[in-house]
């Protein structure tokens, strides 16, 4: 780089949260026209740290430099005089406004407290053409591809005068040609000197876009190095550390019937030519990282979201899912990853939410007997062993997570049904309880003989339940590993 | 390390809410109820008589046909504002086909027309996915002009046909037997059937009603239906109380609906609402209009009442739903 301005110098940044103390003196320096790759695990400190650059929080110790200037804290207007911008994973665009008005979105030029389309027009057109991307300034932001809304974010950074760019895992919900096009467009910013730090869970996309490499693990910094230098297996060996957690793997089961079959499945869009099955009594993980297309695949079998091509069968019978009755009345079970907007029944009873997909066949003449429902709950609750303090009329809403999921997971045993299809099925419970809800999903497995399939981007979930991983990276299959060769650093050097 | 059993958390408001639970959350309507009825007593010697208790629950089974379904239809997290209107559309039809072609035919072609009205509003609402406020709305302001279009804004006068809406089998007037027929069947559809269980679990959560596969949108649908038959057979019923059928009878119908079912703890963001609380929502909306009527306090100021009863009850309603929220 020609440019060696330091922008941003992090010194020793501390931050406790109720006196648990979440980073440990961390340094950070990001020169001007630098890219600085910053990864780790979740939990490992990287929100934390880029929350206090952005003045969102404050740290409990340490020095925070820009440009120069010493600061002991920032806040979050202070940050944005600073020229401090930050990128998000999900879009903080307004949908129905065009393409001009999104990039100068709250800040329109005015002349007489009108708004001055003419500039507002040109100076927009002005950046689109820095930023080399052809969209038409009058288009609704929302007709527009995720892709294209992610850079009108850019977008509004450049117009507002950004010199530090924080872009947090935008290329999640990316194609790769969204990618390529968003690296193009920050190795340009790099030309003209912005400084930025790019978080990531994608391995592979450190070299390609990144001066410099850090990784943090458990609030410490573990590794600072040119990102060329570094192998793949440094960085995930930094991430992991060498304490990597020995899992015990439970053994290894099934039986002989397939009983989901998937073939070339493909949607058009998030996944590409899928295929593999599942057999009897047999728990299938599908684990890639978020927008890696694993939950995609789940909806499309349940009927939730349209396949282009490819086929499903099910016991040997082809299956077409128009909608989840359906798949319901196929005996498919459907848990969410969204338990709050797909899942429970939240001012209902607990009796109710675990016996709402059964009511079909404990229904005699259309009526449901609340005592079935009750003795259905009952059952589960004590083989689930699920606390509800005020017994089967207690609203689910006020469970914990982890009993709130096993309710929910009790729901599609009660159902009996054949194939489970499961979505990030801990996301949301505490640690205790995580490991119950594995035993539990494998034991039911086992014992009714049903097929189970995880979607999830928790390396150690797979290791702690999976009998067989497919890895997903980008919408299509990248390995497949059975029996010991289920380990976290296979899994993670495959789905990056 | 100490294993947490999952739950212990929640210990606390789980407590609490043990605690709230001993009174039914329809106590304090029976409260407000019998305040009201003590007060009327003293206000008024009329009131506390057995003819007057009649006359209530007679003008109060008419909105109360009506309410029955509805009340699913709330819970489920639809409305239905078009009832008042399909109710004076019957009436008016009834008036003319009775004078006409008798009583069978005059009750057929009213059954039909709810019928037909219903699949209407059900095909908007369910297929085309116009919101029901908004379906329903235009069907309130279209039906009032078939209202009056019919009977050429005229009240029609009908001759033959009181017994429907006046005949006192065991000396309790029919429309009250009918509404105390409905209302049962409704209370026990609601509680004990898998299609009433399905409404409650549509409300609740209508995305998690569609993933453990209930079929919403055909519920919603025939609960559409079920709601124009009985508005305009409490049309009907109107019709036969006043011996004509007047295309402004139904007038404001919506609004004690919506009042009674609210009031009755039934909440407008779905999943919450029983039968019991409606008919109890009824007796009040309907022993204030009575109250208000033997002390001779004048017609305007009822409706101001009723006005700001609706808005009172749909403020209770989303202050519930604030303490819930800060309470979880």
């Amino acid at each position: 780089m020609s440019n060696k301005t330091e922008l941003i110098r992090l010194e020793r940044i501390k931050k406790s949260y109720n006196s648990v103390e979440v980073l440990h003196g961390v340094d950070l320096t990001v020169n001007a026209g630098e890219v600085v790759a910053l990864l780790g695990e979740n939990g490992a400190g990287k929100s934390t740290l880029v929350k206090i650059l952005a003045g969102d929080i404050p740290p409990t110790e340490g020095v925070i430099k820009i440009d120069g200037t010493e600061f002991a804290e920032l806040d979050v207007y202070k940050a944005r005089d600073l020229g401090i911008r930050m990128i998000f994973q999900e879009l903080n665009d307004a949908p129905t406004l065009s393409v001009a008005e999104n990039i100068f979105l709250g800040q329109w030029p005015t002349s007489g407290g009108k708004i001055a389309w003419g500039e507002l027009k040109a100076k927009a057109q002005d950046v689109l053409n820095r930023l080399e991307v052809d969209i038409p300034l009058d288009a609704e932001a929302g007709s527009l591809r995720v892709g294209e809304r992610q850079l009108l974010e850019i977008a509004r950074a450049l117009i507002q005068n950004a010199k530090i760019l924080v872009l947090d895992e935008p290329t999640a919900a990316l194609s790769n040609v969204e990618v390529e096009r968003l690296f193009k467009v920050m190795d340009q910013l790099k030309a003209q000197g912005v400084g930025m730090v790019y978080i990531t869970h994608r391995l592979d996309e450190v070299a390609r876009v990144a001066d410099r490499v850090q990784v943090l693990r458990d609030g410490d910094s573990v590794l600072n190095e040119v990102a060329k230098d570094v192998s793949r297996d440094e960085l995930v060996t930094a991430m992991l550390g060498h304490a990597a957690v020995k899992n015990a793997r439970p053994a290894v089961s099934k039986g002989v019937t397939v009983a989901l079959e998937v073939k070339n499945l493909s949607d058009g869009e998030v996944f590409n030519d899928i295929s593999f099955d599942v057999h009897e009594g047999e728990v299938v993980c599908l684990f890639g990282k978020i927008g890696s297309g694993t939950s995609e695949i789940l909806e499309s079998i349940f009927g939730l979201r349209p396949i282009s091509s490819g086929t499903i069968d099910i016991y040997g019978e082809r299956f077409t899912p128009k909608s989840p009755q359906d798949s319901t009345a196929r005996k498919i079970g459907y848990l969410p990853a969204d338990r709050q907007r797909l899942g429970s029944f939240a001012i209902r009873s607990v009796a109710e939410n675990l016996s709402v997909a059964s009511w079909a066949r404990m229904a005699k003449a259309g009526f449901v007997r609340k005592m079935d429902e009750e003795a259905a709950y009952g059952t589960w609750a004590d083989a689930l062993s699920i606390s509800a303090r005020r017994g089967p009329s207690q609203e689910i809403a006020t469970l914990s997570g982890g009993n709130q999921q096993k309710v929910l997971l009790g729901r599609w045993f009660e159902a009996r049904v054949n194939v489970l299809l499961l979505v990030e099925p801990t996301r949301g419970v505490d640690v205790g309880a995580r490991r119950d809800i594995y035993e539990i999903i494998r034991k039911q497995a086992k014992e009714s003989n049903m097929a189970v399939l995880v979607a999830t981007s928790d390396y150690e979930e797979v290791v702690l339940l999976a009998d067989r991983a497919i890895v997903v990276s980008r919408g299509s299959i990248s390995a497949e590993f059975t029996d010991d060769l289920v380990q976290a650093n296979k899994l993670i050097a495959a789905s990056s | 390390m100490v294993k947490l059993r999952a739950g212990s958390k929640v210990q606390g408001s789980e407590d609490e809410a043990k605690k709230r639970r001993k009174i039914p959350d329809t106590a304090p309507l029976i409260g407000v109820l019998i305040l009201m009825m003590v007060y009327f007593a003293f206000a008024s010697e009329y009131f506390f008589q057995v003819e007057n208790f009649k006359n209530v629950l007679a003008n109060a089974a008419v909105t109360g046909i009506v309410c029955i379904p509805s009340t699913f239809l709330i819970i489920a997290g639809q409305i239905d504002l078009s009832v008042g209107s399909a109710a004076a559309v019957s009436g008016m039809m009834l008036a003319q086909v009775v004078n006409a072609h008798g009583v069978v035919l005059g009750l057929t072609s009213v059954l039909l027309f709810g019928l037909v009205f219903g699949v209407f509003n059900g095909f908007l609402v369910t297929v085309v996915g116009v919101n029901s406020l908004i379906t329903t709305l235009g069907g309130l302001g279209f039906l009032y002009g078939v209202a009056l279009l019919i009977g050429n804004g005229q009240t029609v006068g009908m001759d033959n046909f009181e017994w429907l809406g006046v005949a006192q089998p065991l000396n309790i007037p029919l429309p009250i037997v009918i509404f105390a027929t409905l209302a049962a069947l409704g209370a026990i559809t609601l509680r004990y059937t898998k299609f009433g269980r399905s409404i409650y679990a549509i409300g609740s959560n209508p995305n998690a009603a569609r993933v453990v596969g209930i079929r919403s949108n055909r519920i919603i649908f025939q609960t559409f239906v079920l709601s124009a038959v009985a508005s305009s057979f409490a049309g009907a019923v109107l019709t036969s109380q006043l011996s004509a059928g007047s295309p402004n009878s139904g007038l404001g119908l919506e609004l004690q609906v919506v009042t009674a079912i609210v009031l009755g703890g039934a909440s407008l963001a779905g999943g919450r609402g029983s039968i019991f609380g409606t008919v109890l929502g009824l007796l009040i909306v309907g022993v204030l209009n009575n109250g208000l009527i033997l002390l001779d306090v004048p017609t305007f100021w009822q409706r101001i009442a009723q006005g700001l009863m609706l808005i009172l009850a749909v403020s209770f309603d989303s202050i519930r739903a604030k303490l819930n929220n800060t309470r979880s």
